[in-house]
């Protein structure tokens, strides 16, 4: 009975036991004495030095789930780490964090982790052994290797980059920055053009007109978090403008799920189109500037309309609006980034730029962007590996035995160093193969920094006790170099964090700044010191060697489809696949969950006479990969695409032998870059069929006004979505009359009257949430925030199939249009929550109370009445309440990823009914506190985790009572509509339409 | 001259061979005669289902509901449906035995008793599932509303705590009944046997004398507890069909739901009583008791009228959608036609609406065969009535984002077939222990001995 | 050096308690004191009621005799949900210096000393709590009740040589009565979440 909702309840208390066993940092944490790792930290936003017990304490940090390096603020709970958000003040991401970002819990906290040093046994097993153990036997093989090190590491760059480079150097090694998704193309176009190799910030905020070639600048290109917020001010209608997004590639990716206009050009075409607008631009200026008048006649719209299958007549207007909105931005990266004729591309769209005059408005040179090394670097690595040239490898945040196309034989060549060895924190494919593991701390354990632009200098701190017996890196390195001695022997600071304040205190030098303990302390308060990125670096058009060029890129391969592979959004480049939440919550653009599929489009699938789920066998000379279909209509029919990130053969339970890698089917590269559209692949249907595990429904409205839009000139004139469609003589919503909703209010007030649980008119608040969806990209970095502070169980791939997903908050994404073949597709996301109706059907159905409403407007879910009779889920329109079939709560949490739960919220047991509460304990919280002060809550005191989370502030919450409050602005915006309005449930999220920029000729 | 408005109780070729008092005793006696093997194998084979069940039902307890076939949005499936099922059988028994006693229609005699048997143990299986279906079952009494230092009561406003105080009243006031109707005849049985059965018999018989003083009260009380009965066959089944009306669900959402459901209820139930009956009188050799001329057909004229008003009921179902305009309503009958869901649609007009037509014929009413088809085609069609009405509409309501579609498990399996396993148990058992057809009703029909003249 | 610090303010503070008999006005408004008593000489812990501790802490000695604020301990009671167990560095604060007067505290402050050079928190065992799935605020209660805040649950600590149950707060019939008897919130959501 009640004792069974809770029987696995992890709360503080139970915490306090797992954790003193686990790691002692909790238990210590709580009687308040500090082992001495972590009594120095300094606590941010609370003025204790030590953990109050059953109160959040933030910690500064950053981010290093990729190297776009985002600040973030993690809220650690009796010394652990139980939710990350982003740091409002850093600059890169300003308080927001993607899923892949919020999942680095599961990294910290993954079953998977390497528990300690081990070393290779001859058997071919590995065995523990002790730090200095091991340490010694580095050291050891490196005095015998001399100069014949290689290390491989990715391309973050910090004090520690600086250190590993420093440290190859003086042994007379070589390293290599390896990134998966490398920008080479872009580098190389804008040392042509620009003579400059750096990579550019882009302004979107001020862009007034975006034509995106396949940049995914929203999801999985540059730095997302900070694109995004800048789309969302150019795109959602902010001061009643809507910038226009046009998007040519041969797939939609989630940015082109949010364009305006897709130009679903062929695959590698884009240069043409770009120098055909540059053409247009420039001969209508009267063939200025001269030099590039030249280079550009031969590229007519004509020829691009041969070459992309878009007709001269678009790209010509197409030109003319991206000249006439000033400043406008042309962008190229993704797939566009990633063929033959990448270089061609980019140095297309910087002409494009130039000539439009976007640089150093929304284009910004000099922020000195890390960069890896390109291909090349590791390919040169990988033949001296073969020649025998490389005595021992160390390999550090990177796992080029996966991420590496299988042709291009790196692993063989790995295979062939004589002493591999690892840092990385799990066993994933590149550690598998190596001799000696050295798993360092992970990010929130360590000490560190990260440079990840001009001007900004972002602090690691550790936040809790190591879960396992690891290092950091940086001590790996330094006690090594004690040990061999030698050319290492300079290497002698104490320990990596003593290196890294002698580091800042220089920094302080370089800054101005006499009082380092204040600089310090300020720095690790805020999470790093941000100081005003340099003026935009000037660069000029380099005339001589800015020879506009395109070929059609040649393709390998045979077969009737071009092939195309581009990063997961959850999973990345494969680095997520061990994390349950990103392996769960289903891609933005798919949403399918758990496994691999390849994407054929409506028209291929006719032809092919397959549908979702049938299993197809794609093959190239280098190899064949099986996956079920899925049928997209947001992808030209002569290509077939399927996401990276699956088919590990290591890396942890989670993702071993899940899914297929497709790399498998890439040639080897023989450029500076990995070309991830290259070759073509032959399709046969193998007959088999597999259940898709989506978590979609039926992905089309069906009139039913689920995710509303309004036109561009009836949201300016201020119309209200019904007004709209009136006046577009759509006759849409039947409109109560008065009489009928007082009616019916009145009705339920008497309702609320009726219970005993208080007055629902008096003075209380009533929570309430606006969703502006003219700004929801769909990403689901509220999705992740949900599963992370709600305790939501990750159920599994078999569950997925059953449509047992516990998403609270889903991200619902309807097709429009596409129906007949020509007819151009769009997508509508839509955030689907509990909506706390006032009028709540689920309420009256529940025969004890558990489902019942709150005086503060919620609609409030007792898990420990609940009995289990479901009929709420049965009555509720939305379909937002979730039930526990099973015991997930003791399946989704394999020790020690339970660490990750929040003590704040019950851990929901099997047979009880669950759903969004508009994070409460946050509510109780903020009202705890307040009541502490004697004060009311102030409007934004707090929020709900979405809200936090959501990149493009699209979420907002608060007490609607307040007519000053945000959300009870929004309330009454003119776009703002309630979804099955006409059930008269009275919802209390308000959601606002999506703007439409008016429809192309 | 001889106005006897029922024929007397008579073999199948219908000419009335008069049968004394003594000789309905003795047959009906006979039927609590030692087991014969096949009632034994039938016995152990419902026993051994039911068990089947109960492990199924463990399995639940233990794990969780997950093993059923439930998908979200359907979170009501196979249990729901077999519930509302087995209620609704218990219908035609108290109409048969109560309200056509009221009415003083004399052909029930024979058949009632086994009906009202029916009833009891209908409800008794139906009882179960609103348990079984629910997630903590270990917690099933917090429906029940009991004083508690936590101030907690149930939601009076739900329907399925209506549905908890429906269900309880139905069983205990026909439980009452049957055991009241049975005492005369337990008498008339303690009479017969001997030993420790006689002693038994005795108990149960609440010293049954059979005094004139006994049968004035012992009438009296019957008609009265008759009076009572009745109306539940009206409330019960609405209060059943409210779980669903009073929701919001596009294709539960229905005024109609009431008398739909109770006369589909009545038309499951005679569909029962059929399948039961026809084998039963050949097993207990009482044909000349219950004869297809007679009480056949007057059963299949019930069955007819109440599968009539189902026919109408869909009609009527489909018209109302239609005529309302309204999207959800549409669109679910649309589906429920064509939908992912056709074939269970389609077996439920079927079964119901259009085979029940056929009873138009008295060749086929009094066809037993025919009738014992067909009362299998009602059973299936009946429960695919419910699965339809739960399932299909839960399938596509309001957000097609969350549209799916579910398939029964082992689990919903195993419980559906326990549930028949637990009532045909207690049927059989009770078919050997009491008299399943009512001894002195069956003699009041016997016209007294009595001089006759004129012809010799 | 912290460590120390901690020591001195502790003792010190102890030091002012001793020498000035009734408690000071912020003592009044956190904790009940009540007045000094002497605190009894225990032969027979078995007799004792309630869970026997690791270590026979008295509170009737520290909270009764001595009459040191409840607060003094469970530090974090009027800022946060949890009441905060006193770490092993405030009682050494003190017992670094206090030794025990009779041979029975000698020997417990002796087991407390050990634990701290062991660096290992005594497990104390658990007397109160409410079921996992009750979210129960201390410091709303202290803000609301005032002095007799912890009384009221807990029951008169200072006289309990060894702490015992007074009150079923496990049961939710005891929040609700006196919930119900303030008339303060009883909507569900307010402990349930």
């Amino acid at each position: 009975m009640a004792d069974e909702t809770t029987a696995s309840t992890l709360d503080r208390r139970k915490f306090l036991t797992v954790l003193g066993a686990t790691t002692g940092g909790g238990a210590l944490a709580l009687s308040g004495c500090s082992t001495g790792k972590v009594e120095k930290l300094v606590p941010y936003l609370v003025q204790s030095e030590d953990q109050i017990p059953g109160l959040a304490t933030w910690y500064a940090s950053t981010c290093t789930e990729c190297s776009t390096g985002c600040g973030v603020h993690v809220r650690t709970r009796e010394g652990r780490p139980v939710k990350l958000e982003g740091n409002p003040e850093h600059p890169v991401n300003r308080g927001k964090l993607c899923s892949r970002g919020q999942a680095a819990l599961q990294g910290l906290y993954n079953p998977g982790r390497v528990k300690g040093p081990m070393a290779r046994n001859p058997d071919g097993s590995f065995q523990a052994i002790t730090w200095d153990d091991a340490i010694a036997r580095l050291a050891a093989k490196l005095g015998e290797a001399g100069s014949r090190v290689a290390v491989i590491s990715g391309a973050g760059r910090g004090t520690f980059s600086d250190l590993l480079g420093d440290w190859t150097a003086a042994l007379g090694g070589r390293l290599v920055r390896h990134e998966t998704f490398d920008r080479e193309p872009e580098r190389a176009a804008n040392r042509q053009v620009f003579g400059s190799d750096q990579l550019p910030l882009y302004d979107l905020g001020k862009a007034r007109y975006i034509v995106s070639f396949g940049a995914d600048f929203l999801d999985t290109w540059g730095a997302p978090l900070e694109q995004a917020r800048g789309f969302a001010a150019a795109h959602g209608f902010e001061g009643g403008q809507v910038a226009k997004l046009v998007y040519a590639a041969p797939r939609m990716d989630l940015t082109g799920l949010n364009a305006d206009q897709w130009l679903p050009i062929k695959p590698g075409s884009e240069a043409a189109l770009a120098l055909a607008m540059a053409q247009v631009l420039v001969s209508e200026r009267g063939g200025q500037p001269a030099g590039l008048a030249g280079a550009l006649a031969a590229y007519t719209p004509a020829l691009a309309a041969e070459e992309t299958g878009v007709p001269a007549a678009t790209i010509e207007r197409l030109a003319r609006e991206f000249a006439a909105a000033r400043p406008s931005l042309a962008l190229a990266g993704g797939v566009a980034a990633q063929h033959a004729g990448a270089t061609e591309v980019c140095a297309a769209v910087n002409i494009l730029n130039f000539v439009a005059g976007n640089i150093g408005e929304t284009v910004r040179f000099g922020a000195e962007l890390p960069a890896a090394d390109g291909h090349a670097a590791l390919a040169g690595l990988a033949r001296s590996m073969n020649a025998g040239e490389v005595g021992v490898v160390l390999v550090h945040d990177a796992n080029p035995v996966y991420t590496q196309p299988r042709a291009t034989g790196f692993a063989d060549a790995f295979r062939k160093v004589g002493y591999k060895v690892s840092t990385s924190l799990y066993l994933d494919e590149t550690a598998a193969l190596c001799d000696l593991l050295l798993p360092q701390h992970h990010a929130l354990e360590r000490w560190d920094d990260l440079r990840p632009r001009a001007g900004v200098y972002s602090l690691m701190q550790p936040v809790l006790e190591p879960v396992f017996d690891t290092l950091p890196a940086g001590d790996i390195l330094l006690r090594v170099s004690q040990k061999a001695g030698g050319a290492l022997a300079r290497f002698n600071a104490p320990s990596y964090e003593a290196h890294l304040k002698s580091r800042w205190q220089a920094l302080a030098g370089e800054l101005g700044e006499s009082d380092f303990a204040a600089f310090w302390h300020g720095a690790l308060q805020r999470g790093g010191v941000y100081r005003e990125p340099p003026a935009a670096g000037a660069v000029s058009l380099a005339l001589e060697n800015a020879q506009a060029s395109y070929t059609r890129p040649a393709l390998g391969g045979e077969g009737e489809f071009t092939f195309l592979t581009y990063p997961h959004p959850m999973l990345y480049d494969g680095r997520g696949a061990n994390k349950p939440w990103l392996l769960e919550i289903a891609d933005p653009v798919t949403k399918i969950s758990w496994h691999s599929w390849v994407e054929v489009g409506p028209g291929a699938a006719r032809r092919l006479d397959v549908r979702d789920g049938e299993i197809l066998e794609l093959s190239t000379p280098q190899g064949t990969v099986e996956a079920p279909v899925f049928v997209y209509p947001g992808i030209r029919d002569d290509v077939v695409a399927m996401p990276l990130g699956l088919g590990h053969t290591a890396y942890g339970a989670f993702a071993e032998g899940r899914g297929v890698n497709p790399l498998d089917l890439l040639a080897a590269p023989s450029g500076e870059y990995v070309p991830y559209l290259s070759t073509r692949v032959a399709v046969r249907k193998t007959g088999r069929y597999r259940k898709l595990a989506s978590v979609a429904g039926v992905a089309r409205q069906l009139g039913r006004g689920i995710a509303e839009s309004i036109p561009l000139a009836a949201a300016q004139k201020g119309l209200t979505v019904e007004q709209a469609y009136i006046e577009a003589g759509l006759g849409h919503h039947e409109v109560n009359t008065e009489r009928e909703l007082e009616a019916v209010h009145g009705w339920a007030e008497e309702q609320h009257e009726a219970t005993q649980y208080g007055n629902y008119e008096g003075e209380n608040p009533q929570w309430a949430m606006a969703i502006d969806l003219a700004k929801c990209t769909g990403c689901n970095a509220c999705v992740t925030a949900c599963y992370a502070e709600n305790n939501i169980p990750t159920v599994g791939e078999e569950q997925v199939l059953k449509g047992r997903e516990m998403t609270w908050l889903r991200i619902e994404r309807y097709w429009e249009g596409g129906e007949e073949p020509g007819e151009p597709v769009s997508a509508r996301f839509v955030p689907m929550l509990c909506q706390h109706c006032a009028n709540a059907p689920c309420e009256p159905v529940c025969p004890v109370y558990a489902a019942y409403h709150t005086p503060d407007g919620l609609n409030g879910q007792v898990y420990n009445r609940c009995v289990g009779t479901r009929y709420c889920a049965n009555n509720c329109p939305y379909k937002v309440r979730y039930f526990n079939w099973y015991k997930y709560n003791e399946r989704a949490w394999p020790a020690p990823l339970h660490l990750q739960l929040n003590p704040d919220v019950t851990v929901r047991a099997r047979g009880v009914m669950e759903k969004c509460t508009f994070c409460i304990q946050r509510i109780r919280g903020a009202q705890n506190q307040a009541r502490l002060e004697d004060r009311p809550i102030r409007d934004g005191e707090f929020t709900t985790a979405c809200a936090q989370a959501c990149p493009s502030d699209c979420i907002v919450f608060g007490n609607v009572r307040d007519p000053s409050s945000r959300v009870a602005r929004l309330a009454q915006n003119p776009r703002g509509y309630r979804v099955l309005e006409d059930l008269n449930v009275r919802p209390a999220i308000t959601y606002l339409a999506k703007v439409l920029l008016p429809a192309e000729a | 001259m001889a106005v006897v408005a029922p024929p007397p109780v008579g073999h199948g070729d219908g000419h009335a061979i008069t049968q004394t008092h003594a000789d309905v005793t003795r047959d009906v006696v006979a039927t609590l005669s030692a087991p014969s093997r096949g009632y034994v194998l039938l016995l152990l084979g419902s026993a051994a289902v039911f068990l089947m069940g109960l492990l199924t039902f463990l399995i639940l307890v233990i794990d969780g509901l997950g093993h059923a076939g439930y998908q979200p949005p359907i979170f009501w499936s196979v249990y729901i449906t077999t519930f509302v099922f087995w209620v609704g059988i218990g219908h035609a028994g108290t109409l048969i035995s109560a309200i056509l006693f009221l009415f003083r229609s004399p052909w029930r005699t024979a058949v009632y008793r086994s009906t009202e048997v029916m009833t009891v143990f209908a409800v008794m299986t139906a009882a179960l599932f609103p348990i079984i279906h629910i997630g903590r079952q270990w917690i099933f009494y917090w429906l029940l509303p009991y004083p508690n230092q936590r101030y907690l009561w149930p939601n009076f406003k739900s329907p399925l705590i209506w549905d908890v105080f429906a269900i309880s009243t139905y069983f205990t006031v026909s439980a009452t009944f049957l055991v009241f109707g049975l005492v005369p005849d337990v008498a008339a049985v303690r009479d017969k046997v001997t030993g420790w059965r006689k002693t038994v018999y005795g108990l149960a018989s609440v010293g049954w004398q059979g005094t004139d003083n006994q049968w004035r009260h012992y009438s009296r009380a019957y008609l009265y507890l008759a009076a009572l009965a009745t109306p539940l066959v009206l409330s019960v089944h609405s209060v059943v069909s409210w779980d669903f009306a009073v929701s919001i669900v596009p294709g539960w959402h229905g005024t109609i739901f009431a008398p739909y459901f109770v006369a589909g209820a009545i038309y499951s139930g005679i569909g029962m009583v059929l399948t039961l009956i026809i084998p039963l009188r050949r097993a207990l050799r009482i044909e000349h008791m219950i004869t297809p001329e007679y009480h056949f057909d007057n059963l299949a004229k019930l069955t007819l009228l109440t599968g009539s008003i189902l026919f109408y009921a869909y009609g009527m179902e489909y018209f109302v959608a239609w005529y309302s305009g309204n999207m959800f309503e549409q669109t679910t009958f649309y589906r429920r036609a064509f939908g992912p869901y056709w074939w269970a649609g389609w077996t439920m007009i079927i079964c119901n609406a259009f085979v029940s037509q056929l009873l138009w014929f008295r060749k086929v009413r009094t066809n037993l065969t025919a009738l014992f088809i067909i009362s299998i085609f009602i059973n299936v069609g009946m429960w695919f009535e419910r699965f339809v009405i739960i399932v299909s509409s839960l399938s596509n309501d309001y957000v097609p984002w969350a549209w799916d579609q579910l398939n029964p498990s082992w689990a919903d399996w195993g419980i559906l077939a326990g549930s028949f396993g637990w009532f045909g148990m207690w049927f059989l058992l009770f078919a050997k222990t009491f008299p399943i057809v009512a001894i002195q009703e069956i003699k009041e029909m016997i016209p007294m001995p009595r001089k006759r003249g004129g012809h010799h | 050096m912290r460590t120390l610090a901690i020591v001195l303010g502790g003792a010190g503070g102890l030091a002012i308690l001793l020498a000035f008999g009734d408690p000071g006005p912020e003592a009044q408004q956190t904790a009940a004191v009540p007045d000094s008593i002497a605190a009894p000489v225990i032969s027979d812990t078995g007799a004792l009621q309630g869970p026997r501790q690791p270590l026979f802490f008295r509170h009737d000695i520290h909270a009764g005799q001595f009459k040191i604020q409840c607060q003094y301990c469970h530090y974090s009671v009027a800022v946060s949900p949890e009441p905060g167990i006193p770490s092993m560095q405030t009682c050494m604060g003190c017992h670094l210096v206090i030794a025990g007067s009779d041979s029975a505290s000698r020997t417990e402050i002796r087991k407390l000393r050990q634990a701290w050079t062991e660096k290992k928190p005594i497990e104390w065992v658990r007397v109160h709590f409410v079921p996992r799935h009750a979210h129960f605020p201390h410091q709303r209660h202290v803000k609301a009740m005032g002095p007799n805040a912890c009384a009221t649950c807990h029951g008169d600590v200072a006289r309990m040589p060894q702490v015992f149950k007074v009150n079923n707060v496990t049961n939710m019939g005891f929040c609700i009565t006196c919930h119900v008897e303030r008339n303060v919130s009883r909507d569900c959501s307010v402990c349930h979440y």
